[in-house]
């Protein structure tokens, strides 16, 4: 077994090991815990896999955000234990078969499908092949905003409609404060004076290297998500009712930026969603950064906006 | 065994030890931690499988992934307004069809 094979075999069962501790049904709160350190090894994984876009995005969105969110629900919820509903014996009898045919059935779809020939014309391989005309040195940033444009507008449109559900499903009346600590604590001024300008620095780092290295918008937003929440812990930021015109305008910026300059290709006789060059692409990003941040901070906070809370 | 065929079939693992949970939680917040380790095995077999043919990952499959990821924290961040919603109006965590929980 070489070393890498090694690293690989563990990864994997640290993934089936963590998984199955998740499950397993002991304190909610520490399963939580679990859960987003599975995320981070499913980070490890892809970017063994070759994928650091991706490994940076598990690791930011799919660990840190879902994380954040659900122990934000956790804490909602007053750590209130699901009673035992009647039908439980029964499906406690049925779980266990329909869990291992369930996973026979992905195991046998995956290893059938790692033994196909890829087609030499796939979609991956023709924008590999029109990457450098574009001058994108990222084929996952190249596919996202240059080829396939309009799934990440519906991902945007997506995003935004989740905020608006959310938004309707709010509790009525003020929402509670979320802050855990003052900024009179010590240190924690210290932390937010570091920690704060950190985030922006690194999104917008992000950002910028996305074009040719890994990164881009979406990892950007959520480096940029995760100051949002350290803010609203801190009750820097005070959770309020109504979206004020600035968090509107920011929540709607991505999507409108991206709909405003694809569209606009059609008044210069080029088919729609096509960007007329890399300013485009950096133009549309940033904003998308803006709209992720804000939706993904107003998610966590379960607010219609923020305030500038008092020392 | 290559390694790539070492995460199709940790993420095979995961997926059913996710239907398991899925199935056994009583507790939606525990069906939905569930449900995102459904949604992360399944992306780590598309990035494995869609790997297999050139040596490193399809650039669209990225793609596709990337969008999924955000997805999933779309969807978990709206089931969470729900359920938070739901609690405080009944009061309870768990999901039940005949609407009478016994809690």
């Amino acid at each position: 077994m070489t070393p890498e094979l090694l690293v690989d075999v563990i990864l994997a069962v640290g993934l089936v090991a963590l998984s199955l501790r998740v499950v397993s049904g002991g304190e909610l709160f520490r399963d939580i815990v679990v859960f987003i350190v599975f995320g981070l090894v499913v980070a490890l994984s892809w970017a063994r896999l070759g994928s650091p876009d991706l490994a940076l995005a598990e690791a930011a969105i799919g660990a840190g955000v879902t994380g954040a969110l659900m122990l934000m629900a956790y804490r909602r919820l007053a750590s209130r234990s699901g009673g035992a509903s009647g039908d439980r014996s029964r499906r406690l009898r049925l779980a266990a078969p329909v869990a291992v045919l369930a996973g026979t059935a992905v195991a046998i779809i995956g290893l059938a499908a790692l033994g196909i020939d890829g087609a030499s014309d796939s979609g991956g391989a023709a924008a590999l092949a029109a990457l450098p005309a574009t001058g994108l040195g990222n084929p996952v940033t190249g596919v996202l905003l240059m080829f396939r444009g309009l799934d990440t507008l519906l991902e945007l449109v997506v995003l935004l409609v989740v905020l608006l559900g959310a938004w309707a499903m709010m509790i009525p009346g003020p929402p509670p404060a979320l802050h855990l600590v003052s900024r009179d604590t010590p240190l924690v001024a210290a932390l937010l004076t570091i920690a704060a300008p950190l985030c922006v620095l690194v999104a917008v780092h992000l950002l910028v290297v996305g074009a040719d290295e890994p990164g881009g918008a979406f990892q950007a937003g959520a480096v940029l998500a995760a100051g949002g929440v350290l803010l609203v812990l801190t009750g820097v930021l005070r959770p309020s009712r109504e979206a004020g015109p600035v968090i509107r305008l920011a929540v709607l910026v991505g999507p409108a930026a991206f709909v405003v300059v694809g569209v606009s290709a059609m008044a210069f006789g080029r088919p729609v969603m096509e960007l007329p060059g890399l300013w485009a692409v950096y133009l549309i990003e940033t904003a998308m950064m803006i709209s992720i941040a804000v939706t993904l901070s107003l998610l966590f906070g379960r607010s219609g906006g923020f305030r500038r809370g008092g020392p | 065994m290559s390694s790539l065929a070492v995460y199709v079939v940790a993420a095979a693992a995961v997926f059913g030890v996710g239907v398991y949970g899925l199935i056994v939680a009583d507790h939606v917040l525990r069906k939905l931690l569930a449900l995102n380790m459904m949604g992360s095995a399944v992306f780590v077999l598309m990035v494995a499988v869609s790997g297999s043919a050139q040596g490193r990952p399809d650039p669209v499959a990225q793609a596709l992934v990337l969008t999924g990821i955000v997805i999933a924290v779309a969807a978990t961040a709206f089931a969470l307004a729900l359920l938070v919603r739901i609690h405080h109006d009944t009061g309870r965590v768990t999901l039940s069809e005949r609407g009478d929980d016994d809690d």
